[in-house]
Protein backbone atom coordinates (compact mmCIF):
# COMPACT_ATOMS: atom_id res chain seq x y z
CA UNK A 1 0.00 0.00 0.00
CA UNK A 2 2.84 2.75 0.48
CA UNK A 3 4.14 1.56 -2.84
CA UNK A 4 0.85 2.49 -4.47
CA UNK A 5 0.78 5.89 -2.17
CA UNK A 6 4.22 6.53 -2.81
CA UNK A 7 3.78 6.49 -6.37
CA UNK A 8 0.71 8.34 -6.32
CA UNK A 9 2.25 11.23 -4.23
CA UNK A 10 5.40 11.31 -6.51
CA UNK A 11 2.87 11.78 -9.42
CA UNK A 12 1.30 15.21 -7.82
CA UNK A 13 4.90 16.04 -6.53
CA UNK A 14 5.29 19.15 -8.39
CA UNK A 15 1.29 20.01 -8.61
CA UNK A 16 0.26 23.46 -7.01
CA UNK A 17 -1.42 23.29 -3.88
CA UNK A 18 -5.25 24.16 -4.51
CA UNK A 19 -8.39 22.36 -3.39
CA UNK A 20 -8.83 20.64 -6.54
CA UNK A 21 -5.92 18.85 -6.46
CA UNK A 22 -6.16 17.70 -2.96
CA UNK A 23 -9.64 16.29 -4.12
CA UNK A 24 -8.31 14.76 -7.28
CA UNK A 25 -5.12 12.68 -5.16
CA UNK A 26 -7.89 11.52 -2.11
CA UNK A 27 -10.33 10.56 -4.64
CA UNK A 28 -7.63 8.44 -6.33
CA UNK A 29 -5.98 7.32 -3.90
CA UNK A 30 -9.11 5.89 -2.45
CA UNK A 31 -10.40 4.46 -6.03
CA UNK A 32 -6.36 2.37 -6.06
CA UNK A 33 -7.02 1.64 -2.21
CA UNK A 34 -10.54 -0.36 -3.09
CA UNK A 35 -8.92 -1.88 -5.88
CA UNK A 36 -5.56 -2.61 -4.19
CA UNK A 37 -7.54 -4.10 -1.34
CA UNK A 38 -10.09 -6.64 -3.47
CA UNK A 39 -7.15 -7.44 -5.85
CA UNK A 40 -5.34 -8.73 -2.61
CA UNK A 41 -8.91 -10.44 -1.21
CA UNK A 42 -8.64 -12.13 -4.42
CA UNK A 43 -5.27 -13.93 -3.86
CA UNK A 44 -3.18 -11.74 -5.56
CA UNK A 45 0.26 -11.17 -4.57
CA UNK A 46 1.32 -8.01 -3.18
CA UNK A 47 3.62 -7.31 -6.10
CA UNK A 48 1.13 -8.07 -8.64
CA UNK A 49 -1.48 -5.77 -6.99
CA UNK A 50 0.28 -3.11 -7.14
CA UNK A 51 1.23 -4.07 -10.50
CA UNK A 52 -1.87 -3.81 -11.51
CA UNK A 53 -2.89 -0.97 -9.62
CA UNK A 54 -0.72 1.16 -11.40
CA UNK A 55 -0.52 -0.02 -14.84
CA UNK A 56 -4.45 0.97 -14.63
CA UNK A 57 -3.75 4.35 -13.22
CA UNK A 58 -3.86 5.90 -16.41
CA UNK A 59 -2.01 9.59 -16.86
CA UNK A 60 -2.68 12.75 -15.11
CA UNK A 61 -2.58 14.46 -18.70
CA UNK A 62 -6.49 13.78 -18.52
CA UNK A 63 -7.04 15.38 -15.49
CA UNK A 64 -4.57 18.81 -15.97
CA UNK A 65 -7.61 20.97 -17.46
CA UNK A 66 -10.45 20.12 -15.01
CA UNK A 67 -7.79 20.48 -12.45
CA UNK A 68 -6.48 23.85 -14.17
CA UNK A 69 -3.27 22.31 -14.07
CA UNK A 70 -1.97 22.23 -17.58
CA UNK A 71 0.93 24.09 -17.38
CA UNK A 72 2.25 22.23 -14.51
CA UNK A 73 1.40 18.69 -16.67
CA UNK A 74 3.23 19.64 -19.81
CA UNK A 75 6.53 19.33 -20.25
CA UNK A 76 7.37 22.88 -21.94
CA UNK A 77 5.30 25.02 -18.58
CA UNK A 78 6.74 27.93 -16.97
CA UNK A 79 7.77 26.39 -13.86
CA UNK A 80 10.47 23.30 -14.38
CA UNK A 81 9.96 20.37 -12.37
CA UNK A 82 13.52 20.07 -11.26
CA UNK A 83 15.65 17.21 -11.18
CA UNK A 84 14.48 14.78 -8.12
CA UNK A 85 16.94 13.74 -5.37
CA UNK A 86 16.98 10.10 -4.39
CA UNK A 87 16.92 8.45 -1.63
CA UNK A 88 20.48 7.26 -2.07
CA UNK A 89 21.43 10.70 -2.76
CA UNK A 90 19.48 12.46 0.60
CA UNK A 91 21.53 9.67 2.23
CA UNK A 92 24.85 10.93 1.22
CA UNK A 93 23.80 14.36 2.04
CA UNK A 94 23.17 14.23 5.27
CA UNK A 95 26.72 11.74 5.88
CA UNK A 96 28.61 14.39 4.01
CA UNK A 97 26.88 17.18 6.15
CA UNK A 98 26.97 15.59 9.41
CA UNK A 99 30.86 15.71 8.70
CA UNK A 100 30.86 18.93 7.36
CA UNK A 101 29.52 20.31 10.93
CA UNK A 102 31.76 18.15 12.92
CA UNK A 103 35.05 19.27 11.26
CA UNK A 104 33.32 22.79 11.44
CA UNK A 105 32.79 22.63 14.73
CA UNK A 106 36.11 21.09 15.82
CA UNK A 107 37.72 23.95 13.70
CA UNK A 108 36.01 26.69 15.82
CA UNK A 109 36.60 25.13 18.82
CA UNK A 110 40.60 25.01 17.81
CA UNK A 111 40.26 28.73 16.82
CA UNK A 112 39.18 29.49 20.62
CA UNK A 113 41.34 26.84 22.54
CA UNK A 114 44.07 28.82 20.64
CA UNK A 115 43.93 31.85 23.39
CA UNK A 116 44.93 28.92 25.97
CA UNK A 117 48.56 27.82 24.58
CA UNK A 118 49.70 31.74 25.65
CA UNK A 119 47.97 31.41 29.05
CA UNK A 120 49.83 28.34 29.80
CA UNK A 121 52.89 29.29 28.62
CA UNK A 122 52.53 32.56 30.51
CA UNK A 123 51.87 31.16 33.33
CA UNK A 124 54.66 28.79 32.95
CA UNK A 125 57.53 31.67 32.77
CA UNK A 126 56.18 33.21 35.86
CA UNK A 127 57.40 30.08 37.97
CA UNK A 128 60.92 29.54 36.10
CA UNK A 129 62.32 32.68 35.39
CA UNK A 130 65.08 31.57 33.84
CA UNK A 131 63.59 30.32 30.42
CA UNK A 132 60.62 33.17 30.72
CA UNK A 133 61.51 34.79 27.20
CA UNK A 134 61.67 31.05 25.45
CA UNK A 135 57.98 30.05 27.10
CA UNK A 136 56.68 33.23 26.36
CA UNK A 137 57.54 32.60 22.89
CA UNK A 138 56.49 29.23 22.53
CA UNK A 139 53.57 30.49 23.77
CA UNK A 140 52.66 32.41 20.64
CA UNK A 141 53.87 30.16 18.65
CA UNK A 142 51.64 27.77 20.11
CA UNK A 143 48.61 30.32 19.53
CA UNK A 144 49.70 30.22 15.53
CA UNK A 145 49.66 27.16 15.29
CA UNK A 146 46.33 25.64 17.03
CA UNK A 147 44.93 28.49 14.87
CA UNK A 148 46.29 27.11 11.89
CA UNK A 149 44.36 23.88 12.79
CA UNK A 150 41.45 25.48 13.51
CA UNK A 151 41.60 27.23 10.14
CA UNK A 152 42.77 23.76 8.47
CA UNK A 153 40.35 22.03 9.42
CA UNK A 154 37.44 25.01 8.85
CA UNK A 155 38.87 24.75 4.80
CA UNK A 156 38.86 21.10 4.64
CA UNK A 157 35.40 21.02 6.27
CA UNK A 158 33.96 23.18 3.43
CA UNK A 159 35.95 21.17 0.76
CA UNK A 160 33.94 17.71 1.76
CA UNK A 161 30.15 19.22 1.24
CA UNK A 162 31.89 20.95 -2.16
CA UNK A 163 30.28 18.23 -4.53
CA UNK A 164 26.70 19.06 -3.42
CA UNK A 165 26.62 23.28 -4.80
CA UNK A 166 24.75 22.13 -7.30
CA UNK A 167 21.52 21.81 -4.62
CA UNK A 168 21.85 25.30 -4.71
CA UNK A 169 21.78 26.34 -7.69
CA UNK A 170 19.75 24.29 -9.34
CA UNK A 171 15.77 23.02 -8.73
CA UNK A 172 15.53 19.82 -7.03
CA UNK A 173 12.75 18.04 -5.62
CA UNK A 174 12.01 15.08 -3.09
CA UNK A 175 9.62 11.86 -3.90
CA UNK A 176 7.69 11.62 -0.90
CA UNK A 177 9.50 8.12 0.48
CA UNK A 178 12.76 10.32 0.84
CA UNK A 179 10.94 13.38 2.39
CA UNK A 180 9.90 10.52 4.39
CA UNK A 181 12.89 8.93 5.42
CA UNK A 182 14.65 12.88 6.17
CA UNK A 183 11.33 14.04 7.72
CA UNK A 184 11.93 10.90 10.40
CA UNK A 185 15.85 11.64 10.31
CA UNK A 186 15.59 14.81 11.70
CA UNK A 187 12.59 13.92 14.27
CA UNK A 188 14.97 11.34 15.73
CA UNK A 189 18.05 13.99 15.76
CA UNK A 190 16.39 16.05 17.39
CA UNK A 191 16.25 14.82 21.13
CA UNK A 192 20.22 14.77 20.34
CA UNK A 193 20.13 18.22 19.40
CA UNK A 194 18.18 19.52 21.99
CA UNK A 195 20.64 17.53 24.83
CA UNK A 196 23.81 18.64 23.07
CA UNK A 197 22.58 22.34 22.76
CA UNK A 198 21.68 22.29 26.21
CA UNK A 199 25.16 20.84 27.42
CA UNK A 200 26.58 23.35 25.18
CA UNK A 201 25.29 26.45 26.45
CA UNK A 202 25.16 25.33 30.47
CA UNK A 203 28.86 24.77 29.63
CA UNK A 204 29.18 28.66 28.10
CA UNK A 205 27.27 29.91 31.13
CA UNK A 206 29.22 27.68 33.52
CA UNK A 207 32.71 28.70 32.17
CA UNK A 208 33.08 31.82 34.40
CA UNK A 209 32.20 29.37 37.50
CA UNK A 210 36.53 28.01 37.73
CA UNK A 211 37.12 31.59 38.06
CA UNK A 212 35.16 32.77 40.87
CA UNK A 213 35.72 29.31 42.74
CA UNK A 214 39.42 29.89 42.05
CA UNK A 215 39.09 33.36 43.25
CA UNK A 216 36.98 32.38 46.54
CA UNK A 217 40.08 29.92 47.27
CA UNK A 218 43.03 31.41 46.36
CA UNK A 219 44.18 34.91 45.40
CA UNK A 220 43.28 35.86 42.03
CA UNK A 221 46.51 36.22 40.87
CA UNK A 222 49.25 33.88 39.98
CA UNK A 223 49.26 30.24 38.90
CA UNK A 224 45.54 30.06 39.56
CA UNK A 225 44.05 33.13 38.34
CA UNK A 226 45.58 32.19 34.96
CA UNK A 227 44.60 28.99 34.79
CA UNK A 228 41.46 29.36 35.72
CA UNK A 229 41.52 31.95 32.71
CA UNK A 230 42.60 28.96 30.19
CA UNK A 231 39.66 26.88 31.61
CA UNK A 232 36.81 29.96 30.80
CA UNK A 233 37.99 29.20 27.41
CA UNK A 234 38.17 24.97 27.55
CA UNK A 235 34.44 25.46 28.88
CA UNK A 236 33.62 27.79 25.96
CA UNK A 237 35.62 25.96 23.52
CA UNK A 238 33.50 22.67 23.99
CA UNK A 239 30.37 24.44 24.66
CA UNK A 240 30.88 25.93 21.47
CA UNK A 241 31.84 23.09 19.53
CA UNK A 242 28.58 21.53 20.66
CA UNK A 243 26.22 24.25 19.56
CA UNK A 244 27.63 24.41 16.05
CA UNK A 245 27.98 20.68 15.37
CA UNK A 246 24.55 20.05 16.86
CA UNK A 247 22.62 23.17 14.41
CA UNK A 248 24.94 22.74 11.74
CA UNK A 249 23.64 18.84 11.54
CA UNK A 250 20.02 20.03 12.10
CA UNK A 251 20.40 22.12 9.51
CA UNK A 252 21.42 20.07 7.21
CA UNK A 253 18.06 18.02 7.34
CA UNK A 254 15.82 21.12 7.65
CA UNK A 255 17.70 22.13 4.20
CA UNK A 256 16.81 18.87 2.60
CA UNK A 257 13.15 19.38 3.80
CA UNK A 258 12.99 22.97 2.06
CA UNK A 259 13.78 21.85 -1.59
CA UNK A 260 10.42 20.84 -2.40
CA UNK A 261 8.69 24.56 -2.97
CA UNK A 262 5.98 25.48 -0.32
CA UNK A 263 3.22 26.06 -2.89
CA UNK A 264 3.25 22.25 -4.49
CA UNK A 265 1.82 19.41 -3.13
CA UNK A 266 5.42 18.38 -2.41
CA UNK A 267 6.08 21.38 -0.14
CA UNK A 268 2.96 19.52 2.20
CA UNK A 269 4.44 16.00 2.62
CA UNK A 270 5.65 17.40 6.19
CA UNK A 271 3.92 20.06 8.04
CA UNK A 272 4.66 23.09 10.13
CA UNK A 273 8.13 23.55 7.82
CA UNK A 274 7.15 27.14 6.91
CA UNK A 275 8.45 28.40 10.17
CA UNK A 276 11.63 29.88 8.18
CA UNK A 277 10.24 33.82 7.24
CA UNK A 278 10.50 34.49 4.08
CA UNK A 279 12.19 37.99 3.57
CA UNK A 280 10.97 40.37 0.60
CA UNK A 281 14.21 41.44 -0.59
CA UNK A 282 17.31 38.91 -1.16
CA UNK A 283 19.60 41.20 0.80
CA UNK A 284 17.38 41.48 3.70
CA UNK A 285 17.63 37.24 3.42
CA UNK A 286 21.15 37.24 3.49
CA UNK A 287 21.75 39.43 6.55
CA UNK A 288 19.02 37.76 8.36
CA UNK A 289 20.77 34.28 7.66
CA UNK A 290 23.80 35.12 9.32
CA UNK A 291 21.90 37.61 11.95
CA UNK A 292 22.29 34.99 15.55
CA UNK A 293 25.82 33.95 14.51
CA UNK A 294 26.89 38.21 13.94
CA UNK A 295 24.89 38.78 17.26
CA UNK A 296 26.90 35.99 18.83
CA UNK A 297 30.38 36.84 17.81
CA UNK A 298 29.71 40.70 18.46
CA UNK A 299 28.71 39.52 22.03
CA UNK A 300 31.78 37.55 22.54
CA UNK A 301 33.94 40.36 21.21
CA UNK A 302 32.82 42.81 23.12
CA UNK A 303 32.80 40.77 26.18
CA UNK A 304 36.26 39.82 26.02
CA UNK A 305 37.55 43.42 24.78
CA UNK A 306 36.11 44.93 27.87
CA UNK A 307 35.48 42.26 30.34
CA UNK A 308 32.23 44.14 30.64
CA UNK A 309 30.34 41.13 31.06
CA UNK A 310 27.71 42.92 33.80
CA UNK A 311 26.76 45.13 31.05
CA UNK A 312 26.90 43.01 27.44
CA UNK A 313 24.41 41.07 27.85
CA UNK A 314 22.18 43.88 27.16
CA UNK A 315 23.24 43.00 23.59
CA UNK A 316 20.55 39.94 23.16
CA UNK A 317 17.39 40.82 24.13
CA UNK A 318 18.37 44.24 21.94
CA UNK A 319 19.05 41.44 18.99
CA UNK A 320 16.10 39.86 19.79
CA UNK A 321 13.78 43.00 19.17
CA UNK A 322 15.47 43.57 16.52
CA UNK A 323 15.15 40.75 14.68
CA UNK A 324 11.01 40.49 15.74
CA UNK A 325 11.27 44.11 14.14
CA UNK A 326 12.77 43.12 10.92
CA UNK A 327 10.78 39.69 10.99
CA UNK A 328 7.48 41.43 11.11
CA UNK A 329 7.90 43.91 8.58
CA UNK A 330 9.95 42.29 5.96
CA UNK A 331 8.37 39.08 5.27
CA UNK A 332 6.31 38.09 2.99
CA UNK B 1 -7.47 -6.41 -29.91
CA UNK B 2 -8.05 -3.73 -27.44
CA UNK B 3 -10.19 -0.61 -27.67
CA UNK B 4 -9.11 2.32 -29.09
CA UNK B 5 -9.21 5.13 -26.30
CA UNK B 6 -10.00 7.82 -29.04
CA UNK B 7 -12.78 5.89 -29.98
CA UNK B 8 -14.62 5.01 -26.31
CA UNK B 9 -13.70 8.31 -24.77
CA UNK B 10 -16.74 9.83 -25.91
CA UNK B 11 -18.78 7.41 -24.23
CA UNK B 12 -17.24 6.98 -20.93
CA UNK B 13 -19.43 9.49 -19.29
CA UNK B 14 -22.77 7.56 -21.18
CA UNK B 15 -21.41 4.41 -19.24
CA UNK B 16 -20.92 6.13 -15.70
CA UNK B 17 -24.44 7.06 -16.08
CA UNK B 18 -25.90 3.86 -17.14
CA UNK B 19 -24.51 2.60 -13.75
CA UNK B 20 -25.82 5.72 -11.87
CA UNK B 21 -29.63 5.20 -13.15
CA UNK B 22 -30.16 2.73 -10.29
CA UNK B 23 -28.27 3.65 -7.57
CA UNK B 24 -26.21 6.11 -6.48
CA UNK B 25 -22.18 4.60 -6.61
CA UNK B 26 -18.38 5.35 -5.82
CA UNK B 27 -15.19 5.37 -7.74
CA UNK B 28 -14.44 1.71 -7.75
CA UNK B 29 -17.29 0.44 -7.82
CA UNK B 30 -18.03 1.50 -11.17
CA UNK B 31 -14.92 0.81 -12.61
CA UNK B 32 -15.76 -2.51 -11.63
CA UNK B 33 -18.91 -2.71 -13.04
CA UNK B 34 -17.58 -1.45 -16.11
CA UNK B 35 -14.60 -4.13 -16.13
CA UNK B 36 -17.73 -7.18 -15.99
CA UNK B 37 -20.53 -5.74 -17.82
CA UNK B 38 -17.63 -5.49 -20.88
CA UNK B 39 -16.42 -8.86 -20.04
CA UNK B 40 -13.18 -7.85 -18.88
CA UNK B 41 -12.66 -5.93 -22.17
CA UNK B 42 -12.91 -2.65 -21.09
CA UNK B 43 -10.77 -1.41 -18.18
CA UNK B 44 -11.23 2.51 -17.20
CA UNK B 45 -7.98 4.38 -15.91
CA UNK B 46 -8.50 6.15 -12.68
CA UNK B 47 -7.53 8.57 -14.12
CA UNK B 48 -9.79 8.83 -16.65
CA UNK B 49 -12.92 7.96 -14.52
CA UNK B 50 -12.19 10.85 -12.04
CA UNK B 51 -11.91 13.08 -14.83
CA UNK B 52 -15.11 12.25 -15.87
CA UNK B 53 -17.07 12.69 -12.44
CA UNK B 54 -15.97 16.30 -12.06
CA UNK B 55 -16.61 17.31 -15.89
CA UNK B 56 -19.74 15.58 -15.80
CA UNK B 57 -20.13 17.82 -12.05
CA UNK B 58 -19.26 20.44 -13.69
CA UNK B 59 -22.08 20.14 -16.18
CA UNK B 60 -24.32 19.31 -13.27
CA UNK B 61 -25.02 15.47 -14.21
CA UNK B 62 -24.07 14.04 -11.62
CA UNK B 63 -24.02 15.29 -7.67
CA UNK B 64 -21.29 14.33 -5.25
CA UNK B 65 -21.94 13.48 -1.44
CA UNK B 66 -19.94 11.70 1.26
CA UNK B 67 -21.13 8.45 2.49
CA UNK B 68 -20.24 5.45 4.81
CA UNK B 69 -20.63 2.21 2.95
CA UNK B 70 -22.40 -0.53 4.20
CA UNK B 71 -20.08 -3.30 4.48
CA UNK B 72 -16.87 -1.98 5.47
CA UNK B 73 -18.15 1.05 7.20
CA UNK B 74 -15.44 2.86 5.08
CA UNK B 75 -16.21 7.14 4.21
CA UNK B 76 -16.53 7.83 0.69
CA UNK B 77 -17.30 9.88 -2.25
CA UNK B 78 -20.46 8.65 -3.30
CA UNK B 79 -21.93 10.24 -7.06
CA UNK B 80 -25.81 10.34 -8.02
CA UNK B 81 -26.98 11.41 -11.16
CA UNK B 82 -29.12 14.49 -11.70
CA UNK B 83 -32.49 14.78 -13.92
CA UNK B 84 -30.32 16.82 -16.39
CA UNK B 85 -27.97 13.70 -16.30
CA UNK B 86 -30.79 11.79 -17.21
CA UNK B 87 -31.35 13.68 -20.38
CA UNK B 88 -27.72 13.79 -21.70
CA UNK B 89 -27.93 10.06 -21.15
CA UNK B 90 -30.87 9.70 -23.24
CA UNK B 91 -29.47 12.34 -25.80
CA UNK B 92 -25.86 9.96 -25.40
CA UNK B 93 -27.71 6.89 -26.49
CA UNK B 94 -29.60 8.41 -29.43
CA UNK B 95 -26.70 9.74 -30.46
CA UNK B 96 -24.89 6.13 -30.43
CA UNK B 97 -27.65 4.58 -31.92
CA UNK B 98 -27.05 6.87 -35.18
CA UNK B 99 -23.63 6.89 -35.05
CA UNK B 100 -23.89 2.94 -34.99
CA UNK B 101 -25.94 3.03 -37.44
CA UNK B 102 -24.21 5.02 -39.76
CA UNK B 103 -20.61 3.31 -39.11
CA UNK B 104 -22.34 -0.19 -39.54
CA UNK B 105 -22.95 0.41 -43.06
CA UNK B 106 -19.28 0.71 -43.69
CA UNK B 107 -18.12 -2.59 -41.71
CA UNK B 108 -17.69 -5.32 -43.99
CA UNK B 109 -18.98 -8.81 -43.00
CA UNK B 110 -16.80 -11.93 -43.75
CA UNK B 111 -13.18 -10.89 -45.64
CA UNK B 112 -12.13 -8.48 -47.10
CA UNK B 113 -12.23 -8.75 -50.79
CA UNK B 114 -8.85 -8.15 -52.58
CA UNK B 115 -7.20 -5.69 -54.49
CA UNK B 116 -9.02 -4.92 -58.05
CA UNK B 117 -6.26 -6.68 -60.00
Amino acid sequence: MDTIKSYLESMFLNLPNTPEVYRAKSELLQMMEDKYTELKENGKTENEAIGIVISEFGNLDELAEDLGISSFVQPNSQMPAGKTLSLEDARRYLADHAKHAYLTALGVMFCILSVCGPIFFSTAAEFSPRYADLLDSLGGASLFLIVAIGVGLLVYSNVTIGSWKHLKTERYVTDFATTEYIHHGMENYKSTYAMLLTIGIILCILSVLPSIIFDAIWDSTGFWGDFSGALLFIFVAIGVFLIVMASMKLGSYKQLLHLNEQDTVGGNYVPNQQNEPKYINPTTAAIMSVFWPTVTCLYLIWSFLSFDWYITWIIWPIAAIIQALVKNTMTK
Amino acid sequence: MSISSDVIRGYNDTMILYLLLEKPSYGYEISKHIKTLSDGKYIIKETTLYSAFTRMEKNGYVESFQSQSADTGKHRTYYRITESGRQYYRTKCDEWNLTQEVVEKFIMKGDIPNGYN
